[in-house]
């Protein structure tokens, strides 16, 4: 059947949608590899951890949304400083493979113990029901807005943290080049232990949205990875305005592909895109050209 | 090549060392032994756990009468992990090392698919909740020892094509999870439904895992149905279902009953799931085998024994089985109780509600009929169950039951 | 109880085969493949579809399941060259998680999720099959072995040596005049060979094929047998496969010896196993049980 402009409008916002979700992990995924050179495997575990935590903040202060993002901080935030101490730190200086090989472990571990501790079964958020939004034959969820509105607004913080405070600065310095900014005095440890704990944090944040518009499980986050990686890779690994802008390009071209490929590859698409990107601009869309190829 | 043979050694000792130091497998004389294969982890770990355990107090209920032709049961239980892998290497376990008889409670198709031929070729029955169509297939099942306790593809399609009609549906559209469980039903709907003369209006298969399922369901809207059947599991069903509620576009839709339950109703709201159609596979609840099923399932797993319609099944597995060894006497193999499963389950013999039951009538050389508490447990010429379904409509927050399709 | 033990050495025979692929990729070019798992799925779905589809006889399904991915890794070795390592990784996952999409896709070929039935067993005799098996096992065991024994020739050789000369310095080599971006493709398909000659033999033992057999968790499994047998070393490959069977395999033993532990749990605590296992090595003995000291 043939589409008109406002279908595909429609799919150009659901994309839109997705993309603020994904926008998020692919934002700790990124954050990360700044610092620490290596993408983390285990983002999307640390993301399950984060639902588990606003979901129960959810239930124990009997709906509050502001409390469920307290709580998911909270895990998330926990769950990376903690993955800092035992498993990253320890490993400094090693190559960026086996932190990548480390981190995949870590996310194992982190899902074993989820599913022992808290239960395979699927939960979901207790959410009221809101019609949606139309303006003409354009459609939106209020649910989609919330969660757009929560990832702008933790994108924002972390933009403006890494801008405009000395501990953003820090960061963004060791990010440039660890070498000199040890010299320069920056206690390289700290700032990294800083930065996994804000990494933590989005992945907490992310934990809140997915949950919301998903489910809760320890598996659940496991299924934002890829689609995290891809968006970071087109966007520039190391750049968090790059992954934020990569995720929302890559959900748009997926929900917009979706009249001309079907519903199964669609997910393909984002590999395409990434690979597409990657062939033409080796370092990604906003990347850095230093130490590529 | 010498230090790849000693460390193959070093580890095939190593293995055999754990494996041998329980002593568990001392195998007693006189037993008929069986093995209960379920998915404890995987995709099925919902049933499996549940599954297991009927077919252990099932096993204790024969032998407290006595055994079956002077056999005691012997439970060996094993976890298949829903895959075709770790169901290979578990039934070989059961196979080789327990010496098993038959293997009892398999859930996903892949992994029946799998156990099949292995059974098969050790000579022992297979019992199943399968729904792939490929299992009844003659030249795979060509020794007729497996057994299917659950409707086929080709009855869940039927079961909720009848309720399409009956519901009025003349343009309905298809949307199903892309998995080997739920696609299978609703290709098996679409070839029922055309084969009817009924066209649908979109096909949709959509991918587990997603964040959203908004194009989709758009998608399907824009086909303009009259109806959607929907199969799918809870988590991705409320997510339809509630994006769908917002649009308040007005549908009928027609839901499985694994898909619809509880969790389903608050996560959408009762008053969205007000007038949804649930189709289920229903247990024989007038039956006593499933007031004694119930009552021992809600006591061994402090659960709802509604929710596990398979574990009703793999309690009438060990029921029959052991009426068939029964029948067959004693010191028969399993080819030979295989023999036996149809002539005591359908016919024209006495309808008995448990082994004690029929063991009695077997006894006095009567035929009986078991009467079971998944279902009537009457097997058809490829040794498949025709189940009851029932169509349940949503009120209030509840299911209430409508009409019954395909049969009692 | 051997016929157990001959299961479970068949299946540890398919992810030697698999540990020397990945190996000889990432062991001796140091090329990051985090897609293996496609060209495992590559070759099985070539076997099961010429045989259980096609009705064709095995050794074509064998032959295709060694071309097409050797044939496939091609572009992937192109793409290889151009990216860094982190990219290659995340760029390799990407292409198994696509191999996957198709299958689920193109279900005329595949029979999408639903998977394909009734692949054949490639030896059929003996007592329930037992005869068939142990064959089985002594042709896998003969493949492992050729496999192994030309790995060895091709490090040995003078094309090795370069192979590994890329893997220490890759401007040296530049310097002097060779190309290394075609001796790289070249392991990578080789690679991907080897992953689908298991892929056929894993789908005619296990006679049933799903697009859910080949998630990236068997590639970080491959990856993990490596890391424990050793990175680079033939003897380390063997060791590692078995390692990993033992891991995954022993669950169901340590559920005989202790009984009170909750099946529910099992599936978890095999995921932490190969968690710590993963973590525990990278950091105290990255070069597993087996390898160099070096690292």
């Amino acid at each position: 059947m043939d589409l008109i402009w406002s279908d595909y409008a429609n799919l150009a916002l659901n994309g839109l949608a997705e993309g603020l979700l994904m926008a998020l992990p692919a934002l700790a995924v990124t954050l990360v590899f700044g610092v620490a050179r290596f993408p983390n495997a285990a983002v999307g575990d640390f993301v399950s951890l984060g639902s588990f935590g606003a979901l129960a903040a959810h239930r124990a202060s009997g709906g509050s949304t502001l409390a469920a993002a307290l709580g998911g901080i909270g895990a998330g935030a926990a769950g990376t400083w903690l993955g800092w101490r035992l498993a990253f730190r320890p490993l400094l200086g090693r190559k960026g493979l086996a932190m990548l090989l480390t981190s995949i472990g870590v996310g194992f571990v982190l899902r074993a113990a989820m599913g022992l501790g808290l239960g395979h079964e699927i939960q979901l958020f207790d959410l009221p029901l809101l019609k949606a939004w139309r303006w003409g034959p354009l459609i939106m969820n209020p649910l989609d807005v919330l969660v757009g509105a929560m990832a702008l607004v933790c994108v924002a913080l972390v933009f403006a943290l890494l801008r405009f405070t000395s501990v953003g600065r820090t960061m963004r310095a060791i990010a440039d080049d660890m070498d000199l900014a040890r010299v320069v005095g920056i206690d390289s440890r700290a700032a990294m232990a800083r930065m996994w704990v804000l990494s933590g944090v989005v992945c907490g944040v992310a934990g809140l949205a997915l949950g919301l518009k998903t489910q809760v499980s320890p598996e659940a986050g496991a299924d934002v990875l890829l689609p995290a990686f891809a968006a970071a890779v087109v966007g520039g690994l190391g750049n968090p305005l790059g992954a934020v802008l990569g995720a929302v390009c890559l959900g748009i071209l997926q929900e917009l592909s979706t009249p001309f490929v079907g519903f199964t590859y669609k997910i393909a698409l984002s590999y395409v895109a990434m690979l597409l990107v990657l062939l033409w601009r080796p370092q990604g869309l906003f990347g850095r050209v230093q130490g590529v190829r | 090549m010498n230090s790849l043979d000693r460390r193959q050694l070093l580890v095939s000792g190593a293995v055999t060392a754990l494996l041998a130091g329980r002593g568990a497998w001392a195998q007693v004389p006189g037993t008929f032994r069986i093995g209960a294969l379920n998915p404890i982890t995987g995709s099925g770990a919902n049933f499996g756990s549940g599954m297991q355990k009927s077919i252990l107090f099932a096993a204790e209920e024969v032998n407290a009468a006595g055994g079956a032709a002077g056999r005691k049961l012997e439970v060996f239980a094993e976890d298949d992990q829903t895959s075709p892998n770790a169901a290979v290497l578990a039934a070989k376990k059961l196979l080789e090392v327990h010496r098993v008889q038959a293997i009892l409670g398999t859930w996903a198709s892949g992994v029946s698919l799998a156990v099949l031929p292995m059974t098969n070729a050790a000579g022992a029955i297979l019992m199943h909740t399968s729904g792939a169509v490929a299992l009844a297939d003659p030249k795979i099942n060509a020794k007729k020892l497996a057994f299917r306790y659950q409707g086929s593809s080709k009855h869940l399609s039927r079961a909720f094509s009848t309720a399409a009609k009956k519901e009025g549906l003349q343009r309905p559209a298809v949307m199903a999870l892309n998995n080997p469980a739920l696609a299978p039903h609703a290709e098996g709907f679409r070839k029922v439904w055309e084969a009817g003369g009924g066209k649908l209006t979109e096909f949709l298969l959509y991918e587990p895992g997603r964040p959203s399922y908004r194009s989709e369901l758009q998608q399907v809207l824009r086909s303009k149905p009259d109806g959607i059947i929907l199969s799918a599991y809870v988590a991705d069903a409320t997510a339809i279902v509630r994006d769908w509620a917002q649009l308040g576009t007005p549908m009928k839709w027609i839901i499985p009953g694994f898909g619809a339950n509880v969790d389903f109703i608050k996560g959408v709201t009762s008053e969205v799931a007000e007038g949804i159609v649930v189709v289920e596979s229903v247990v024989n609840e007038r039956s006593s085998a499933y007031a004694r099923f119930s009552r021992q399932y809600a006591l061994s797993m402090k659960q709802a024994p509604e929710n596990n319609v398979y574990a009703a099944m793999c309690y009438d597995m060990v029921q029959v089985l052991a009426l068939a060894i029964e029948a067959a006497g004693p010191g028969a193999d399993a080819v030979a109780v295989a023999a036996k499963v149809r002539e005591v389950t359908t016919g024209k013999g006495q309808p008995v509600g448990s082994f004690e039951e029929g063991k009695k009538l077997l006894m006095q050389k009567k035929a009986i009929n078991y009467e079971g508490a998944s279902s009537a447990i009457d097997f058809d010429d490829e040794n498949d169950v025709d189940p009851t379904f029932s169509a349940f409509v949503i009120r209030a927050g509840k299911w209430q039951r409508t009409y019954a399709i395909n049969g009692a | 109880m051997e016929a157990y033990l001959l299961a479970i050495f068949i299946t540890a025979l398919v992810y030697v085969l698999l540990t020397l692929g990945l190996n000889f990729q990432y062991g001796f070019t140091g090329l990051i493949n985090f897609g293996y798992v496609g060209f495992f799925a590559l070759g099985a779905y070539a076997s099961a579809i010429c045989t259980a589809r096609l009705g064709w006889p095995a050794w074509s399904g064998f032959l295709l399941g060694m071309v097409v991915p050797f044939f496939l890794a091609w572009p992937l070795g192109r793409i290889a060259l151009r990216l860094r390592d982190d990219y290659l990784a995340i760029v390799t996952l990407g292409f198994s998680e696509v191999v996957r999409l198709v299958i689920i896709n193109e279900k005329q070929l595949t029979n999408g999720g639903q998977g394909i039935a009734g692949v054949p067993k490639l030896f059929e005799f003996g007592g329930a099959g037992l005869g068939g098996d142990a064959l089985l096992a002594a042709v896998l065991l003969l493949a492992c072995t050729a496999v192994a024994w030309l790995v060895r020739c091709v490090v040995k050789s003078p094309y090795g040596r370069l192979i590994q000369a890329i893997r220490d310095d890759e401007t040296a080599l530049l310097a002097l005049g060779k190309n290394p971006a075609r001796f790289k493709t070249q392991v990578l398909m080789l690679g991907g060979a080897i992953a689908g000659l298991a892929g056929s033999f894993y789908a005619h033992y296990i006679g049933y094929v799903t697009p859910d057999q080949f998630l990236p968790i068997v590639t970080f499994q491959v990856w993990m047998a490596m890391i424990m047998g050793g990175v680079g070393r033939l003897r380390g490959a063997v060791a590692g496969a078995f390692l990993l069977l033992l891991v995954l395999e022993g669950s169901r033993a340590v559920r005989d010896l202790l009984p009170g532990l909750p099946e529910v749990a099992m599936s978890s605590i095999r995921l932490a196993v190969i968690g710590v296992a993963l973590i525990l090595f990278i950091r105290f003995r990255p070069q597993g049980l087996w390898g160099a000291p070096r690292d």
